[in-house]
């Protein structure tokens, strides 16, 4: 379905410029004055309308999702239109970049914003190409004045100068889509040079605790977040972690000292040649009790108390960029931490569906350093009885799934059982059976995968998924196609 | 004491894909037929063990390479000598080119590789992605192999050194000559990740066997059950199968649509709307994404730099 979505979008591109491009009036720009500024206005309404109806007719005729057709159609039709439409977020426009945690800090300042009574427009479907962001931007109220994206590492050249942002989140850098970059070094690069191209007065939010993105942006003097774990038992061992990017300095290529370790290469470092050193402690700084658990956690940012409803250290991370990033746009901490505490995960990324009795607990694994802190959370979370792991190999999963060898599965062995979905299932069994262990079943099929699932378990269990990007969608259409499917049983029995 | 020493070259910075599960790969099947297997762990600056019967060299980025290269340039007489003597030398990917002799910059600067196989590379802008699968032979041994490669240089093989498999024209060491990795003597270079060996355990087990040779001499390693490898290894190759068929099938209808377009408006109009974008490149077909974004070369090119050991005037780029 998702491969028609791309093929209309390839039909599009092609016969666009010649059939209807030739239609559009090109030469509008805004700067010849108010009669020309209102006839521009006019005609990118009435392509709006054009293309939102393409996106509806993808979406109903099921084509696709419609998530990035009225985006590549506005841009065809009415070129300048995201830099025209952006000059319209009177409170300023956010993006948030970097290799994870983009859905959730975006959600989470999207969260914060819309409680102290801005009019938010937010890329929630997590289309966060150039495309996605103009369907956005199509789609979107038209009264909303604050804007909050998260954009796609590769996209950011494009989208920084088009939507002239007033704040820039910046993640963190982590081994990822290795078939997309090449390396992580390019990824910070890219982020460096987003910082570098911001129009002048805008703030650049940073990881504090990611020494290779620290040192990308800090020419830009970014605000810097970070956390840090008191619990002893949480905290990540000392020495090399296998799912870490390799420990040297990025001015000197000498070796770094960690004085403290959160997650991956996250934390505090200093180089034992140049003494390049991160900031210690960050301006906001998220201090952590015990991150374990899938459901809540108590942390502090900055000093103020906030439960969380959600936990894992990651997710510290995004509720520290959060608040910077809100205080970047002028609102308390206090506000922010008060807002947040009303936070409920999105799609995918510690989302509880209800299904037979059990509660499936779907986390978003993208990399392995990602894959490691879940694996930590549902390690340490007593409402876990099995996890699934998931693995795809679509190009937006990441082609190459060499780097599974790299998570930190062996922490799983030994204690719940294990099973394995996802188009490379099978790969996922080899991974386990080497890391010691065994999967009790190995399903590429969602359905049948969900079937196994159910055999193994009983009712009042907790199942956590872990799975890449689209085998997290084919596993939630499953679920909840499933669910339909059970009702209609229902209605056929007692009619 | 110990059947057999794995040494992991530099395992904190050459590991961008997977290597990690190469030595596991290694190591459990050995000690499932119970030999003993210690894993040495060999960084900067620290001794290779006397004793090893396989070293593994695995590929890194462009900034981890430049540092290890000088490292390694240092242990270039005492690998030769292991290789000498019947170690087992594994090269993956950045640790293939490090085996060879050359490695010839896009500026025409040259880096001298370890020599351990006469093969020489020659940065390109344009990378071979893509699943592979492909017919090894090594010593004796034919099996099937499969694998993902991701790589800017093309490699060429000398006269003394046979590739470790053949795979299709686009594929391989160069896209051109339908060869894959280089074999000399106990001395293996590929492109392949999987990893490599997790995902073919024929070729992992003739390695072993290889390594094992001074305890085991030619006696056969025993059968494991390799039910879930097999699996593995016909979801990846089916997998290859599919992802031909849609390139062909994609191919299809981007020519269909270019006939198309051709014959309604013509280049022309085409043109102008692109330099309507700002000349920013505005077109992003979904398969430009992802294919081929923002590559940076994968060389060894600012290794000179540091070890400066380029042979040529031109000197390193910045």
């Amino acid at each position: 379905m998702r491969d028609w979505d791309e093929l209309c979008c390839g039909v599009f591109d092609t016969i666009g410029p010649n059939l209807l491009g030739t239609l559009a009036t090109k030469r509008i720009e805004p700067e010849y004055g108010s009669r020309v500024i209102s006839a521009v206005d006019a005609y990118d309404r009435v392509i709006c309308r054009f293309a939102w109806g393409a996106g509806s007719l993808s979406r109903l005729t099921r084509l696709g999702a419609g998530t990035s057709l009225p985006g590549l159609v506005i841009q065809r039709l009415s070129p300048g239109f995201v830099r025209r439409r952006a000059r319209r977020f009177g409170d300023g426009i956010t993006v948030v970049s970097g290799t994870n945690g983009k859905t959730t800090t975006a959600a989470m300042l999207a969260t914060i914003l819309g409680s102290t009574g801005h009019a938010v427009l937010a890329n929630e479907s997590g289309s966060n190409l150039f495309r996605g962001v103009a369907t956005t931007l199509v789609s979107g109220p038209r009264h909303a004045r604050a804007g909050v994206f998260e954009v796609d590492e590769g996209a950011l050249a494009r989208l920084v100068p088009s939507l002239q942002p007033c704040v820039l989140v910046l993640t963190n850098v982590l081994r990822d889509q290795l078939d997309r970059f090449g390396e992580p070094e390019t990824v910070a690069r890219l982020l460096g040079e987003a910082a570098g191209a911001l129009p002048s007065g805008s703030a650049v939010v940073a990881n504090a605790d990611d020494p290779l993105l620290w040192h990308a942006v800090e020419d830009a003097k970014p605000i810097g977040f970070g956390v840090r774990v008191s619990d002893t038992v949480a905290a990540a061992p000392a020495g090399a972690r296998m799912d870490a990017e390799p420990e040297v300095c990025p001015t000197c290529g000498g070796s770094l000292v960690y004085r403290r370790r959160t997650l991956a290469h996250l934390g505090s470092v200093h180089c034992h040649r140049c003494a390049w050193a991160n900031p210690d402690p960050p301006t906001f700084l998220a201090e952590v009790g015990k991150p374990r658990g899938l459901d809540g956690m108590s942390i502090s940012i900055a000093g103020i108390p906030c439960a969380l409803r959600l936990g894992g250290i990651h997710n510290a991370y995004n509720a520290a960029a959060a608040v910077a990033a809100a205080s970047s746009l002028g609102v308390p901490a206090t506000d922010s931490v008060a807002a947040l505490e009303t936070f409920l995960p999105k799609f995918g990324r510690t989302e509880r569906l209800p299904f037979d009795g059990r509660d499936l607990w779907l986390l978003l694994m993208k990399n392995p350093a990602g894959a490691g802190a879940l694996v930590r959370q549902v390690v340490g979370s007593p409402r876990v009885q099995t996890v699934a792991i998931l693995v795809n190999d679509r190009a937006a999963d990441g082609r190459d799934i060499s780097w599974i060898w790299d998570a930190d599965f062996e922490s799983l062995v030994g204690g719940m059982p294990i099973v394995a979905g996802g188009i490379r299932a099978s790969d996922v069994a080899v991974r386990i059976k080497y890391a010691g262990g065994s999967v009790i079943a190995a399903e590429s099929d969602p359905h049948r995968l969900l079937a196994a699932m159910t055999d193994v378990t009983v009712d009042g269990d907790g199942i956590a998924v872990l799975a890449t990007y689209t085998a997290m969608l084919d596993f939630r259409q499953a679920v909840l196609g499933s669910r339909v499917a059970r009702v209609e049983d229902l209605v056929a029995l007692t009619s | 004491v110990s059947d057999l020493v794995i040494v992991h070259l530099y395992p904190r910075l050459l590991r961008t894909y997977g290597d990690r599960g190469n030595v596991l790969a290694l190591k459990r099947r050995a000690e499932w037929r119970g030999f003993r297997v210690r894993v040495d762990e060999v960084s900067i600056g620290e001794r290779l063990p006397r004793d090893a019967g396989l070293i593994l060299l695995g590929g890194g980025t462009d900034r981890v390479q430049e540092i290890v290269g000088k490292d390694l340039a240092a242990r270039r007489d005492e690998l030769a000598e292991a290789a000498q003597g019947g170690t087992v030398v594994l090269g993956i990917c950045g640790g293939y080119q490090f085996l060879g002799t050359r490695y010839v910059m896009p500026d025409g600067g040259e880096i001298d590789g370890l020599s351990l196989l006469d093969v020489e590379t020659r940065a390109t802008e344009r990378r071979i992605i893509g699943r592979v699968r492909a017919r090894g032979a090594l010593w004796g041994e034919a099996f099937d192999l499969v694998g993902f490669e991701n790589h800017g240089g093309r490699t060429t093989l000398g006269a003394s050194v046979q590739p470790l498999a053949s795979v299709s024209r686009r594929h391989g060491n160069n896209g051109r000559d339908g060869t894959e990795g280089a074999v000399r003597a106990t001395v293996v270079g590929t492109y392949l990740h999987g990893p490599v060996l997790a995902v073919n355990p024929v070729l992992t087990d003739t390695l072993l066997a290889r390594a094992l040779f001074p305890l085991n001499g030619n006696e056969p390693l025993g059968a494991l059950p390799d039910a879930e490898e097999r699996l593995a290894h016909a979801d990846a190759a089916r997998r290859v199968r599919e992802e031909h068929r849609a390139k062909k099938r994609s191919m299809l209808v981007a020519a269909s649509l270019i006939a198309l377009s051709l014959a309604f408006g013509g280049p022309r109009a085409a043109r102008e709307i692109d330099d309507d974008d700002g000349g920013r490149g505005d077109r992003v077909a979904p398969a430009a994404v992802v294919e081929r974004p923002l590559m940076i070369p994968y060389d060894l090119a600012r290794t000179a730099e540091i070890t400066g050991t380029s042979r040529s005037s031109a000197g390193p780029r910045r």
